[in-house]
């Protein structure tokens, strides 16, 4: 088994009780359940834009509350479900993340574009004249930038299209395979659970119910929660 | 000044009172209740400050001018901090800065013999700078806290990369200078053209040279000019730091 690389210990915060999780280096982790589960809170404990009230969260074996929080934030970069691009261009919000830490390399820009699939000639480009899809997937490229160890998604493709949903998973999964990245994604789209993760986690008011192996989890699961939630997705 | 308004024709200003009463009359505003009550308050609020100013002027200016500058300074804190009240610390952040503000102009005036020492001259000028600082400060709380509540997806994906407080509120706290600003910045260019500004109607009515209202006109403006800029930067600078908690967190303001 690999290294655990973060570990939530008995946590409570707002609807969330007695959460345990272990996420080993390299696991791709799919969280689901229906909504207000608690999901997108568990997800922002990951990154500490928000705390839990009870409980303790070790990252790479060493608690949280006793790292730095920019440079934990910067290792466990955190897409949301909104773009929320920052003004003016594109190349602007690339450059975000290495520049808060003195560590932006102009020549990195054109990776960070290939990783997510978008031509080099759009790094000039004002982010208003951009796609809902390739608003995404400039703000997946700015996580990207600050080079981390673990990728939080958080339904980065619940407000887009079939054709844009394609693109920013064929991204993801170029992504995964070249860059020794961990996945923690939230997630509604049950296939497309399957289609990224190897261990899924479901979640119902604030509980773990089940987790396991994807698919296997979820082509047979063993609660009565779960079959009901993969009947109705 | 020799000349005078007479009782009467105070009275006859009930004609201006009755103009927009009747269009509210008219038009069902349901303004009526607020017109008269504002036209009967504000008239009472001035013949008692009037009354206030003829004892203060009469005293010591080391001992009446403190005393209604205080007294003024209170009273802007407490409206302005209405406009922020869910924040931590705004009535102490505004009261300070109030006073900040009223210092630095006072050594200013003084310092450069640009105004005297007489209750006759610091009371109305220090009033126009405290009452446009107080509003200058209001906005800027409101704007802030539009602009945090718009923000909010911005800010959250700031931090969440690794800036902190100041770096991820770096647009909300431009934005809120800027409005508070731009308007100051415009006024200021129109001074005069558009309308002549109170100070200087009142000198010039009060029999002075026009050319010695503009000189204290010129000294009025560029201190509520600066003042205005200082109350804004104060707000804005100060006062985004409570939309944080010690953890780099933002926090619903239902919960400051």
């Amino acid at each position: 088994m690999s290294q655990v690389i973060y570990k939530l210990d008995n946590i409570y915060r707002r609807i969330l009780t007695n959460i345990n999780i272990e996420i080993h280096k390299g696991d791709r982790v799919m969280l689901f359940g229906p909504s207000g589960s608690g999901k997108s809170t568990l997800l922002h404990l990951f990154n500490r834009l928000d705390d839990p009230e009870q409980g303790s969260i070790f990252y790479n074996g060493k608690n949280i509350n006793e790292q730095d929080i920019t440079t934990l934030r910067k290792n466990v970069g955190l897409v949301l479900q909104q773009p929320y691009l920052f003004p003016e261009t594109v190349k602007d919000n690339l450059m975000y993340g290495p520049k808060l830490f003195n560590d932006w390399n102009p020549d990195e820009a054109r990776t960070l574009l290939e990783y997510v699939n978008l031509p080099e000639s759009y790094l000039d480009k004002p982010v208003d004249e951009l796609s809902g899809g390739e608003k995404q997937r400039v703000s997946l490229a700015r996580t990207l930038a600050n080079k981390p160890e673990i990728l939080l998604l958080d339904e980065p493709t619940s407000a887009l299209d079939d054709q844009n949903i394609e693109q920013i998973e064929q991204d993801l999964i170029n992504l995964i395979q070249h860059n020794d990245l961990t996945v923690i994604m939230v997630t509604h789209n049950l296939e497309q659970a399957k289609r990224l993760g190897n261990r899924g986690i479901y979640l119902e008011n604030g509980k773990i119910v089940e987790e396991g192996l994807l698919p296997d989890m979820l082509d047979r699961p063993e609660t009565e929660a779960l079959k009901n939630f993969t009947t109705n997705h | 000044m020799e000349r005078d308004v007479s009782n009467f024709s105070l009275l006859v200003l009930i004609v201006f009172v009755m103009i927009p009463f009747t269009i509210s009359y008219f038009y069902q505003l349901g303004l009526k209740k607020d017109i008269l009550w504002s036209s009967i308050r504000g008239a009472i609020q001035l013949f008692l400050i009037g009354l206030i100013l003829t004892y203060l002027f009469n005293l010591n200016p080391f001992i009446g001018i403190p005393i209604m500058l205080s007294v003024m300074i209170t009273i802007a804190t407490f409206h302005a901090r209405k406009k922020g009240k869910e924040l931590p610390n705004v009535f102490i952040t505004i009261l300070g800065g109030l006073i900040v503000i009223e210092v630095f102009v006072l050594a200013l005036w003084l310092g450069f013999d640009m105004v005297s020492f007489t209750p006759e001259e610091i009371i109305p000028m220090s009033g126009m700078v405290i009452g446009n600082s107080m509003v200058a400060m209001g906005l800027s709380l409101e704007r802030m806290k539009s602009e945090f509540s718009t923000n909010r997806g911005k800010i959250l994906a700031a931090l969440s990369l690794g800036a902190t407080p100041k770096q991820a509120s770096h647009l909300s706290v431009r934005r809120t200078l800027n409005a508070a600003l731009i308007p100051n910045i415009d006024q200021l260019k129109t001074i005069g053209l558009v309308q002549l500004p109170g100070m200087m109607t009142g000198l010039i009515l009060g029999g002075v040279e026009p050319i010695v209202a503009i000189k204290y006109q010129l000294v009025i403006s560029i201190s509520i000019f600066s003042s205005v800029s200082v109350s804004a930067i104060i707000v804005s600078l100060v006062m985004y730091r409570f939309f944080y908690n010690e953890r780099m967190q933002i926090v619903d303001l239902e919960e400051v």
